[in-house]
């Protein structure tokens, strides 16, 4: 009779231990006959056996009651990685005794034979929780999280704030510093909830975060295309946060654990205008890019601050970790370009770009690989940082404001005090396109129109791009002579573009000078050359004064002033 | 008719089983009257009316040889207790048979003894492998813990609080677990029968 009434009281104990909400009873970690999972024992009834043994456990803590996984993992490894990643210890290797799908789940020692498992399953089924013996596609476990890493790395937290949910086992991180293989309270496992990356950011700190649009943005998914966030509940950017990019499992970007190895892709579902307003994707179909899509992992981090191999990537001129939608005025970077590596006008690398153009420089200036120069000139240079000094005799207006005083033909509200940005002539195409040089129907990715054929009959749209700063009218009809035999006659008279006679960038003052070279002239040499006495040259004489040696369209100038 | 031929079958059943079963050391794991060494007796192994050996604290009528055993224990990051020791009490006389060090039929001033406890029973004379035992299992401790019920509170399938329904003095000794005279007869001689678990979970709050 005692013992009825005791065999009740556990049923009824055994049921309240049952509605715990937060037990491992009701969490997939039961893997007893009880359990609510799709892995379950046939008729094993004890839920701790699977993990724990009360006596002879191997290995000893925490009373572990399953065979040791052989340390022959493939690890993790990057080069922004600043900690020495051993094959897994500790608990983590508890973990992986049944996530590297190696080990029969029901294998314990306790049992002489393996606990059978409905269904037929031996080892941990493939998916997301079977992390295999390549271990190199998920977040490193077992290294040393201490203040010299944190030090050496500089966006790390100091692990004495992980007084809270996350803690560290002997001073290493491990599968239980995120995951409590004991209460399901957050989704797998996790020891808080990821919304927002909370977890994450106990110990990521990433400078710019704060204030970093994939922090802030409230956006949600409109439904189309592929699904941004697969691997989290969460619905919107700035819940998302770090998961909007990154995987801490089975990424199959494997370096930092990307969503996906192909860069661009991490960016897309986003910025397909199913997300972000603007659709960045589309352009890079235009016939003119950076074409990021082109290369893979040929972009590092940690590569030199001059690119030394040809190649571009979102993450060359975005950080994704700092970008925003604040404006700047030129040549400041704007919130798009916040933190990200650049090359200064001395060509210096520097870790921060301050100006738009710094990042430009990096490809375009003094690196060994860069693209060459789509016109032939008589003075050749394409090292657009040579080209835009402020000490030429003459240059585009990117680094500071011109030398000229007298450009009437700019539009309201430029001056000759104005500053631009690359970004004003090199842009995608199209009135509502997203800023910056993504893609472009035009050469050299320019915004508008530029025609450069010889014989080009003149319009406002075959010049489109000059003609959005510079006055058509003026340009064309204006300041008497000079507007009608020289822009005029030319131009329009002769078919000659703008790209004959004026190289937009600048000329290098370590080529040219302030008497051939002022006014961007620099002659195209595949349309004007040599006079007969084998003179090509611009001289200048004044304001709106000059005159040319060259023989251009059969026309011998020796000289003509003007 | 057939339901009342089923309710009486079901008494039959319920009597035979309190009759029938096998609760109580007798038949169980813990009598060796029937090994072929030392005694025909049952108690024999362990206790004596007369002249026991009260060394070992709150020892009851001991006769067997004690273990003189250093052990290994237990250790762990995650362990909270400051209190763990060396096997004290009770957990010392399991000891004496299981650590494998001590004959079995070293009872009643007899040494010399051949038979020792052989496989999994036999526990060795480290218990780094092992659930630890003596040690202070307080509400202090629960709380350090955050992973353990709080002694002085939780009830147990037998119906009072731990403290009270398995802990000795106020420690988890291998009598906290183990009842040595099989009175609920449950496998390996458990207090509570660990079908779920039920065991563990008492004391675990996971």
């Amino acid at each position: 009779m005692v013992k009825s009434i005791i065999k009740i009281f556990s049923i009824l104990l055994f049921i309240t231990f049952c509605t715990r909400a937060q037990s491992i009873i009701n969490s997939k970690h039961n893997l007893s006959v009880s359990g609510p999972g799709t892995i379950k024992a046939s008729s094993e009834s004890e839920i701790c056996i699977f993990c724990h043994t009360p006596h002879n456990s191997s290995p000893q803590k925490p009373l572990w009651n399953r065979q040791d996984p052989a340390s022959n993992y493939t690890l993790y490894t990057s080069t922004t990685t600043d900690v020495t990643i051993g094959q897994p210890d500790g608990s983590s290797v508890l973990c992986l005794s049944c996530h590297d799908g190696t080990i029969a789940l029901g294998n314990v020692l306790s049992r002489t034979t393996p606990i059978q498992m409905t269904g037929g399953v031996t080892t941990m089924p493939p998916g997301n929780t079977n992390l295999t013996k390549d271990i190199s596609n998920d977040h490193p476990v077992s290294f040393i999280y201490n203040s010299t890493l944190v030090t050496v790395d500089g966006q790390l937290k100091d692990p004495v704030s992980l007084t809270g949910p996350v803690k560290l086992e002997n001073q290493k991180m491990q599968c239980i510093s995120c995951h409590d293989p004991h209460q399901n309270v957050f989704n797998d496992f996790l020891v808080a909830s990821n919304e927002y990356s909370i977890l994450c950011q106990y110990c990521h700190d990433r400078t710019y975060w704060s204030s970093s649009s994939h922090n802030l943005s409230n956006s949600t998914w409109n439904g189309s295309g592929t699904d941004p966030w697969p691997h989290t509940e969460f619905t919107s950017v700035s819940r998302n946060a770090c998961e909007n990019c990154h995987n801490p499992h089975n990424a199959d970007g494997k370096k930092r654990l990307r969503n996906y190895q192909q860069e661009e892709n991490n960016c897309y579902n986003c910025h397909n205008s199913n997300v972000a307003a603007k659709n960045i994707q589309t352009q890079f179909a235009k016939l003119y890019k950076h074409n990021v899509a082109g290369y893979l992992e040929v972009h590092d981090p940690e590569e030199p601050g001059i690119v030394l191999t040809k190649h571009v990537e979102c993450e060359d001129c975005h950080n994704s970790h700092a970008s925003n939608n604040q404006t700047a005025s030129p040549p400041d970077v704007n919130g798009f370009l916040i933190g990200v590596k650049g090359v200064n006008t001395n060509g210096t690398p520097v870790i921060i770009s301050q100006y738009e153009y710094e990042v430009c420089y990096r490809c375009h200036a003094d690196s060994p690989d860069k693209p060459g120069s789509p016109t032939v000139r008589q003075i050749a240079q394409n090292n657009v940082r040579l080209e835009f000094d402020l000490g030429n005799p003459s240059f585009h207006p990117v680094e500071g404001a011109g030398v000229n005083p007298n450009v009437p033909s700019l539009i309201s509200p430029l001056t000759v005090s104005s500053k631009i940005y690359c970004s004003d002539c090199h842009a995608s195409d199209g009135t509502n396109s997203p800023a910056g040089p993504h893609g472009s129907i035009y050469p050299q990715i320019l915004k508008m129109q530029y025609l450069k054929l010889d014989n080009t009959p003149e319009s406002a749209a075959a010049y489109a791009l000059c003609y959005s700063c510079h006055n058509r009218n003026t340009i064309l009809n204006s300041n008497g002579s000079f507007g009608q035999n020289v822009h005029r006659k030319h131009i329009v008279g002769e078919d000659t573009p703008c790209n004959a006679c004026h190289d937009p960038h600048g000329i290098s003052s370590s080529q040219g000078n302030t008497t051939n070279n002022t006014h961007l002239i620099n002659f195209n040499t595949a349309i004007v050359q040599p006079d007969n006495q084998g003179r090509l040259r611009f001289e200048d004489s004044g304001t709106f004064h000059g005159r040319c040696y060259l023989i251009c369209h059969g026309e011998s100038h020796n000289p003509k002033s003007y | 008719m057939k339901k009342q031929t089923l309710l009486i079958s079901m008494c039959l059943f319920g009597i035979g089983q309190i009759i029938f079963a096998q609760t109580g050391i007798t038949g169980s794991a813990h009598d060796f009257s029937g090994q072929g060494w030392g005694t025909t007796e049952i108690c024999e192994p362990c206790h004596t009316p007369h002249n026991s050996d009260a060394s070992i604290q709150n020892a009851p009528l001991w006769n067997h040889q004690s273990t003189t055993t250093v052990f290994t224990l237990y250790s762990s990051s995650t362990l909270n207790t400051t209190t763990l020791t060396q096997p004290d009490a009770s957990s010392k006389l399991c000891l004496s048979c299981h650590d494998g060090t001590v004959a079995l039929e070293n009872f009643g001033g007899t040494t010399g003894g051949t038979h020792f406890i052989t496989g999994g029973n036999n526990l060795g004379t480290s218990l780094a492998d092992d659930h630890p035992v003596s040690f202070t299992y307080n509400t202090a401790l629960s709380t350090a813990d955050g992973g353990l019920f709080d002694p002085a509170t939780h009830i147990t399938s037998l119906g009072g609080t731990i403290n009270n329904d398995l802990l000795i003095g106020g420690k988890l000794q291998c009598a906290s677990c183990h009842d040595v005279h099989n009175s609920y007869n449950n496998a390996s001689l458990l207090k509570i029968g660990n079908n779920a678990s039920v065991l563990c979970l008492t004391c675990h709050n996971k």
